[in-house]
């Protein structure tokens, strides 16, 4: 997996520090590039999915888990093995077609980063091919923050509400 | 700091989409909390509701719309409010107010003129000004 950026998204919700995914070489970060796109597409459902991430979750809630929807994968190559939980946001509503992937840093409820996603388009999430390809990538994504996590190259500033880099650097390259 | 992307789309978002997206999202918080306080499972709650637990399934998690019937049926078996409408009286407020003022006639160009009569000249005819002390 080639080099990637964890970066601030939004800091300024009340309850939650929101972190993205930026690859090395990209203008976008993965979450920005997710909602200029669904935005050109439906602008009523991104609307909707990005008022749920400030308002509902970053302001009055935090993130808790009645607004992820959760898949556990195994994380096998880590030295101790542990568990990465990458959630799925979206609006319990019917027929909701977005799904933006994120992960709770320690399953904490301030500390999250938030990646790509995409339309649900088929019956299932793997049926959306698209979709299923942003999962795939998403749980890339979360391994190797889990794995920076456990070995210490990324610390959690309590005080701050935010990650740092292992020498107390803002900037943290992955 | 804010993702300018994101501080662009939510500027373009409706007043209703952010209020409808809280107060869902309060009532899917809530209907959780008291499932978890009451202790139900969804089939114990779908046995309550004399639905199918799958039915159930689909009202928590999101593939059916609520309804105000639904929410009802919900609040009955939960015995708790699920959403609260605040309630005001009616209230009409009278103001009564007097002012006391003394007229004093004017005198101009040797003729007097009652300050009421000058009130009832048109307004383009030049008038005395009124005195009120």
């Amino acid at each position: 997996m080639s080099t990637f950026e964890l970066e601030i998204w939004d800091d300024e919700a009340e309850k939650v520090t929101f972190y993205t995914v930026r690859w090395e070489d990209a203008s976008q970060s993965e979450t920005d590039k997710f909602f200029e796109t669904q935005n050109n597409i439906d602008a009523n459902a991104t609307q909707t999915l990005l008022s749920l991430i400030l308002d509902t979750i970053g302001t009055d809630y935090g993130a808790i888990g009645d607004f992820f929807n959760r898949f556990e994968e195994n994380v096998t190559a880590l030295p101790p093995q542990g568990r990465v939980v990458v959630g799925e946001l979206m609006l319990r509503y019917p027929n909701f077609p977005l799904r933006l992937y994120a992960l709770r840093i320690k399953n904490r409820e301030d500390l999250v980063v938030l990646f790509n996603g995409g339309r649900k388009t088929g019956g299932t999430n793997m049926e959306s091919e698209s979709l299923n390809m942003k999962f795939i990538e998403a749980k890339e994504f979360a391994k190797k923050i889990d794995q920076a996590l456990q070995d210490g190259s990324i610390v959690i500033d309590e005080e701050a509400r935010m990650l740092r880099s292992y020498n107390g650097s803002k900037e943290i390259m992955l | 700091m804010r993702s300018k992307v994101a501080q662009k789309i939510l500027d373009e978002t409706p007043k209703d989409v952010r209020i409808f997206v809280r107060k869902y999202g309060d009532i899917v918080v809530r209907i959780n909390q008291l499932l978890r306080e009451k202790g139900f499972t969804q089939k114990e709650l779908a046995d309550k509701l004399e639905k199918r637990p799958s039915e159930i399934s689909k009202w928590l998690g999101g593939e059916h719309n609520f309804t105000l019937r639904s929410l009802s049926k919900l609040e009955a078996e939960l015995g708790e409010e699920i959403i609260y409408v605040p309630k005001r009286e009616s209230f009409h407020v009278q103001v009564t107010a007097s002012i006391k003022a003394t007229v004093k006639r004017r005198r101009y160009a040797g003729n007097q003129i009652e300050f009421d009569h000058a009130l009832k000249r048109k307004e383009s005819t030049p008038s005395p000004i009124p005195m009120i002390a």
